[in-house]
Parts: C-alpha cells; structure tokens; sequence
C-alpha cells in the first residue's frame, strides 16, 4: 500500500492503531473460519468519526476495508478477501449509557457480549443473545451475523433485541437508525437490514439493545432416550403441550460417545439422544412447565428423566453439554461445525438424513444443538490434512446443505454466509434472491470496498 | 551477543511438538478473552492463538524468525489461562516453549543468559555468594525504602527505578539449615526430601524455616539435599533447553538418593517443574514416575497428610485473601489446599477476592524482561486486592509475592504479602504447637 495512504491512516488513528508488519498481517489474516489473506494494513478505531474518514478515503482511493471484533466468526467474515485494509473495532468498547427504566443499553460495538450481562444485572436485567462465542465475540459482530444461541426457542435471536444504531455506510456518511422507542415507524424499518450484513453494507458503531428482567426461577431436566424419533417427538409434543422451554438441547451417540470419552460425565453410552431443557420465568410457572415437560417424556418413553434439584445437580447435568464441543474436537485434529437449521418438526428428518449423509461418504459426525429451534451443529470430524478425507467431507457438507433446503430450512441458522456458505446461498434464494441483495449492496456500496467478495459475487459488469 | 550452545538435532523435535499442539488450535479466539497478555496489547499477535499461527508458519517454512516473532513469542508469561480455557484442548504455552527452543537452536542464546543458566546457577555458589553481596550492601547502604536514592542506579543493571526488591537473605537457608533435620516432636518415621528452590534458600528463607519447623514439629524427619540446583524453570523459560534438562536431571538423581517418602516444595514453578515438567526433559520409567509421584506442595502435604488439630492452632488477627499462583492452581490443581489451611485458623478473616486465579503478571523471568507490561497487568490484582479489603495477600509463589509486593508498594498500599506456610507457622507458634 502506497506509504502515503498508510501516513493518512496514521494521521487518521494515531501510530499506536495502525499496523502494517508483516508478522501482524499474519494475525489478522484469518478468523475462525479456514481461510487465510493477509491484509495491507489493520487499523484500530477508537471512534465513529474516524471510520468515516476511513471509509471517504478507501473511496477515495479505492481500497477495500474489512470489519473485523473479535475475529471469532465461523464463516470468514473477517477475512481480508482483496486485502486492502481490516478495520479492527475491538478497541471500541465503552458502555455508553445503560437505561434501566426504558430496559435499554447503548455500547460502542467493540465490547465483548458478555461484558454486557454484569452492568445489566445490576437492575435485575439481561441481553438473552447467547452464541456460543458469548464470551469472546464483539456484540457488533453478533449483530452483523444475527447471531443466536441457547436460548432462541424462547428469547429469539440478536435481531429482536437491536433498536437503535449507528452506522457508517460505505462512503462515509454516518447515519443513526431505528429508534429507542419499542413503536417506531418513521422511514423504513432500515436498522433491521444491517442485522445479519456481515459487513457489507456498513460499519455499526454504536448500539441500543433492548434488555429483559432476568426470569426469578430456572429449572433445568435432562432427559435419555434410546430411540432418536422418541427424542425428536419429545421436541414437537413439549411445544405442542404450550410448554416454552428456554432451553432444549439435544446430543446425538456420537456425541455422547466422545463425551464419555473425554471426561466422564455420567452419560449413557448407548443411549441414542439426550435432551437438556430449561425452563425459567416465575417460580410456579418454570416448576409447572417442567412438570408438564416430565409427563411428555415419559410418555415418548424416555429411559431416564432427571430434574436438578439445585445448582449443584444442574451443573452436574450440563457437564456433557458444555464440554460436547471440547470432546468432539478431541476425536480427531480437526473439525467443521455447521449450522444448518430446519424448522423442529422436521428434526428427525434432518438427524436421520445427516447421519445416512455421513454414513454414504464414510465421514464422522457428531451431532449436537438448540432443537427447540431447529438450529443443529452437525460437527464434521476429520484430519484436515488428508486430502482424500477432507474431498468427503466436502461433498457430505455440500449434501448436507441441500438437505437442509429440501426440508424447507436454511443453510445457516446463526454463522452466516461470508466465504464458507458463499456456493451455496443461490440454490437456497436463488438467482433473483441474489440480485436484490446485489441491487442492495450497489445501492449502499456502489464501488464494492466494503467486505468484497463475501455472501455473494457482485456482477462482472460493475466496476467503479 | 549471542552463545551457539544448543544442538541442532533437537530443533527438528521441537518444531514436531509444537505442530503437535498448535495443530489442534480451532482459530476460535477464545483465548482472546483470557490472555492477561493479550488484555493489554490488543493485537492478535499476542494471543494464543496468534503465536500459534506464528509456529505453524515457522513450522511450514513461510516465515522467517524476524524480531517481531521473537518479541511475540517471549510475550508469554506461561501462565496456563488460554491452555485451561480452551476448547480444543491446546497448550499454546508449550507451542510457546518449542518455539524459544528452537530458536536458540537457530540463533544461540544471549551470552548473559547462557553465563546464568550454563554456569552461575550450574555451579550455584556465585550464585549464593552474590545474593550475599547484594543482601549485605541493601542493609549497609540503602536498604529497600521506596525513598532510596539507590533506586536511580536500577538502570545501570537493567532494572526500572521504579521497582521494589525484597530484602535478600545474609544467609542461604541451605547454608543455615543442616541437610537431616531431625523430628523436634513424636516420630512418623517418615523422611520428607524438602525442594527449597533458589527463592526459598536466598530470599524467603522464613519460609523455609516455617515448613521445616511444621514437618519436624509434627514428627517427619526433613533432609534438604545441599547439592539441589535451580528446578530449570527460568531456563527453560528463557529458550535454554539443554541447560534446564542437565539441572532437571540432576535434581532427579540427587533426591532419588536420600529414601525419601516424598518430597515438598513451597514453591509454585518449582512443583510444577518436579511434578510435571520434568517428563518434558526425561525419558518416562518407572523411576520418575515414583519420583514424579511423590512431590507435593507444601499446602497439598500439610492438608492431606500432617494432622493440625484445632487446638494447635493459635488465634490470628488478620484479614486475608488469597491469590492463585498460575503455577499451583492451573499448573498442580492445587486450589482449594491453601484456602483450606487458611480457614482452619482461628482469627482469620478470609475474603475470597475476584479473580483470585488470574495471573498477577511476574511470570518469573517475564517481569525482568518484560516490566512495563507486568505491572500493567499487576494493576488489575491490586484493584481486587483492595476491593477485598484485607491486611494481607497469602500466596504460594515467591515471584508472585515479589511482584505483588512491588507494585503494593509502588500503590502506596499496606497489604502484606506472604505464604500460606508461613501464616500457618505464625498461628502454630503462637499456640505453642512448634
């Protein structure tokens, strides 16, 4: 990059938030995804106004720029396509202002998600969002992938909490949109469209969450089966009977398997499925629901059924849970967590279709995930470094995706699209699906330097 | 100025062990929300997974070791967060450790550090007689006040003005102490091999004197080995494989002659180093295995093997809260012993503080080379030490307690840092018990 470009940057953000070694181009050439570029420069931004001036001098100059928080997204997001510069904004973190009589909080996007929780709770709040990266990723980041979590069944996903936020838009201009009213509408509902962007359309700076009084009570049951449909119907029969969990996970053989291999946390080794549930709210309503949760999962059978009767026993339930990733990453050196997500009445069918999947293209599955929404993390578990092996686990992945399609799902439920998912979001919109967000992209970002590249190939015909 | 003293043919196994760990890394960035070094860099550099990244590139031949390498990989204090934290279950310390390795196996070390490792703490006695010097003219001349003018000359030997020493021991404990201590009280018949470490012989000799007069008192015969060396520890920190190996075997076989039921250290890298580390530099058998079996910390030993009734224990006035020594708690586990010991004494008010297991930043060696960064990251320990509200900080680690100690001081701060041990031998005297 041209030395007066980089004293421009400097001037912009100061010696000390400017990189350009090439060691540090090394760090900030991946995320957690399995792509690698190295950008020209990384910069730091401490403040809006100088990620408008960036942005009027990648115009300027046409260089592209690639937002980047903490750098822990499963789709490289962050990946420097084209280079050019990676706008780091983990060192824009500040609360600015935390509301508790209006439930709302305003940060700059930098701070960690779960950074939010303690001030919250202060007024007996909380942000319910809580991808699995809660603790390690920006909370511009979980907005820019609509990142989910545990929780989605009930509480939904990070676009039901945005109210208000500030972006700068590709060409500089700084916008504030949405409203920290619950009613708004004036002008379109246009801060909806930034959740999810995954950098393409502008750089959110600073955000308005709305907040949730923390629930009194929480009850907390794991449930054994030794017949996935019996687990599957357990899902549909506990909604059907008006319960709404805050929490279902489900874990699949192989899971447990390679839980019970890692640490023993008192999980049945031929048991087919497991289910976590949760529920939570008033004392007498989470009790009640979960009474009602037991009758269900006995009816459908279930071998075991056990309810935490503290938070010590609760611990003890989840231990399988929390260490499920821990324990699949240690089956083999590496592993692709996929997030493709149906509606739950067509759980079974998605578990029986990504196991014969797996079992077609000889490749090793674990399957684990929030089956109140539909949302499975089938974990693929292989040795990166046999080619041969991983050619299987790319055609499984590719088969996998268009089972999620023909049963009506999505090929991403909560990592997003970026590189990773990039072949394959036109068979699920298909070619005027892309377009519009083509036509929205070159609305916003005629030039193309904001995250190029990602989501979706603008057309050859436009140039600058 | 750099020393050739490493052997080539190391350097391939090195990189193989660390492609070993770093193979597993996921790229998550979890480790980003744990490093206490990351905490004040902010560059991904830094981070676990960074350096990571850097071996893999080294390993595959796309990247030279250049200055900015070597600065990412000495920014590690080996304090085990990101290794405990992480979901892969990668040791990014020991990609860390490989690499200083390998490096010297490619460049040499320091002339400095091989003068230290290879012959001042090989040979031990200049190492002994210099602390004397050194514990001499701080009483003669200047002592330790923060109003020293002393201070000013800190730089001449590469040390920040600003910094407080712990007061050096006219006499080694070693030199002190007989090798075979004889029970003072009752008879176990057992005989505890005591691992003082340099820190305990030449600084914190009360500590020594506190386990040893415990053990004794409580009918264990103590025999402290005077042929014990440097654990390795700060050498094989510092890049000096082949130095930390030859001190760590001759540990090995000079404890393996004494009979011992086992042997204690008070001293968190030391356990570490003896328990664990050593299997790094020794070929497994059965003979380290035992030897590796019976090392405790000291808090570990007196818990679950000397029996302190509640009558031994006389009242103590003070308010404490404890500090996790990165050595002891993610290193041994050893997290609830000390609190434990702490709780049984009448008098103590004990505070658990927040984030009592985060590293204070002394890392050892990290916080002669690396200063500026270790008091910024000590800064965070001090805030939760006031905000715990005690008179005093018990720890397990005497470079904790130096480095705490230093920038209390610095606070203008009155909290007292000591060791558990110690405390405990207050309390026992003053019951009479020893």
């Amino acid at each position: 990059m041209d030395k007066s470009v980089v004293d421009e940057l400097v001037a912009i953000f100061g010696k000390e938030n400017v990189l350009t070694a090439h060691e540090d181009m090394i760090a900030y050439s991946y995320d957690a995804a399995h792509v690698e570029i190295k950008p020209e420069v990384v910069v730091f931004a401490t403040d809006t106004l100088q990620v408008s001036k960036l942005m009027k001098l990648a115009y300027r100059e046409d260089i592209p720029v690639t937002p980047r928080g903490q750098g822990s997204g499963l789709s490289g997001g962050s990946v420097p396509l084209q280079q050019g510069i990676v706008l780091a904004m983990d060192r824009m973190k500040k609360v600015i202002d935390f509301d508790p009589a209006n439930r709302l909080i305003t940060v700059e996007c930098g701070i960690t998600t779960s950074d939010i929780d303690p001030i919250a709770a202060e007024a007996g709040l909380f942000y319910p969002p809580d991808p699995g990266s809660v603790a390690f990723s920006t909370i511009g980041g979980n907005i820019a992938e609509n990142a989910g979590g545990l929780r989605g069944l009930k509480y939904g996903v990070t676009k039901d909490y945005v109210q208000m936020m500030k972006v700068v838009l590709p060409m500089g201009d700084i916008v504030t949109l949405g409203s920290k009213c619950v009613k708004h509408v004036a002008g379109f509902n246009t801060e909806a469209i930034f959740v999810g962007s995954e950098g393409l359309l502008g750089i959110m700076t600073e955000v308005t969450l709305s907040l949730l009084p923390i629930p009194q009570h929480r009850e907390s049951a794991l449930a054994i089966f030794d017949s996935l449909d019996n687990a599957a119907q357990t899902v549909s029969d506990i909604i059907a009977a008006g319960v709404t969990p805050s929490t279902m996970e489900f874990m699949d053989n192989e899971t447990i398997n390679a839980i019970q291999n890692f640490k023993d946390c008192g999980l049945p080794r031929d048991a087919q499925a497991v289910l976590l549930i949760e529920t939570d709210g008033e004392e007498a309503s989470a009790k009640g629901e979960i009474a009602k949760v037991k009758e269900v999962v006995e009816a459908n059978r279930a071998t075991d059924f056990a309810i935490a009767k503290n938070t010590e026993e609760r611990d003890n339930l989840f231990a399988g849970r929390r260490v499920a990733l821990n324990a699949l990453a240690s089956v083999r050196p590496n592993l692709i967590l996929e997030d493709a997500t149906v509606m739950r009445s067509r759980l079974p069918d998605m578990v029986r279709g990504i196991i014969d999947i797996a079992a077609r293209h000889q490749v090793k599955v674990g399957i684990f995930g929030h089956a109140g929404d539909g949302n499975l993390h089938p974990t693929f578990l292989l040795d990166m470094k046999d080619a041969e092996e991983k050619a299987r686990v790319d055609a499984a992945v590719k088969e996998l995706f268009q089972l999620a399609i023909d049963l009506e799902g999505t090929i991403s439920g909560e990592h997003g699209v970026g590189l990773e998912k990039k072949p394959y979001l036109m068979d699920q919109i298909g070619a005027p699906g892309i377009r519009l967000l083509q036509d929205i992209k070159r609305t916003l970002d005629p030039k193309n330097l904001l995250n190029p590249g990602k989501m979706f190939d603008m057309p050859a015909t436009v140039s600058a | 100025m750099n020393m050739k003293i490493s052997a080539h043919k190391e350097a391939e196994t090195h990189l193989l062990e660390a492609a070993k760990e770093f193979q597993k890394c996921m790229q998550c960035g979890k480790c980003r929300s744990v490093c206490p070094v990351f905490r004040e860099m902010g560059n991904e550099l830094y981070v676990a997974r960074g350096k990571n990244k850097l071996a893999e590139k080294i390993v595959s031949g796309d990247l030279e070791i250049t200055p900015r390498v070597e600065d990412a990989i000495n920014e590690c204090l080996n304090c085990k967060t990101c290794s405990a934290n992480c979901p892969a279950g990668v040791s990014p310390e020991h990609v860390v450790l490989r690499l200083r390795w390998y490096i010297t196996t490619q460049k040499g070390l320091h002339f400095f550090k091989a003068l230290i490792f290879r012959q001042l703490l090989w040979r031990k006695w200049p190492i002994t007689l210099g602390c004397a010097v050194v514990a001499l003219f701080q009483r003669l001349l200047f002592g330790i006040g923060p109003k020293n003018p002393v201070r000013h000359l800190f730089p001449l030997f590469g040390f920040s003005k600003r910094r407080n020493f712990p007061q050096l021991a006219l006499r080694s404990a070693q030199s002190r102490l007989p090798e075979v201590i004889p029970p003072t009280r009752g008879s176990t018949g057992k005989r505890i091999g005591y691992f003082t470490g340099c820190a305990g012989n030449l600084i914190y000799t009360n500590v020594v004197t506190s386990v040893v007069d415990i053990l004794t008192g409580y009918g264990y015969e103590v025999v402290i080995p005077k042929k014990q060396k440097c654990n390795g520890t700060p050498v094989l920190a510092n890049g000096d494989y082949e130095g930390a190996k030859r001190l760590m075997e001759h540990n090995f076989e000079l404890f393996k002659e004494y009979d011992l039921d086992a042997i204690v250290v008070a001293c968190s890298s030391c356990g570490l180093s003896l328990k664990k580390e050593i299997k790094v530099f020794i070929d497994d058998s059965p003979e380290l295995a035992e030897f590796t079996g019976k090392v405790y910390d000291i808090n570990e030993f007196i818990l679950e093997n000397v029996d302190v009734k509640p009558e031994d224990l006389g009242e103590l006035d003070y308010r404490v809260t404890y500090h996790d020594p990165c050595h002891m708690a993610r290193g041994q586990g050893v997290r609830q012993q000390p609190r434990e010991l702490l709780q049984q004494i009448p008098g103590v008010d004990f505070t658990e503080m927040k984030n009592a297991d985060t590293c204070c930043g002394s890392a050892g060696s990290y916080c002669i080379t690396h200063y500026d960064t270790a008091i910024k990251i000590n800064n965070h320990k001090i805030k939760d030490i006031r905000d715990a509200k005690v008179d005093m900080v018990a720890t397990g680690c005497p470079t904790c307690v130096m480095h705490i100690a230093d920038n209390l001081a610095q606070h203008e701060s009155d909290e007292k840092v000591r060791f558990v041990v110690e405390i405990l031998a207050d309390s026992l005297r003053s019951a009479g018990r020893i």
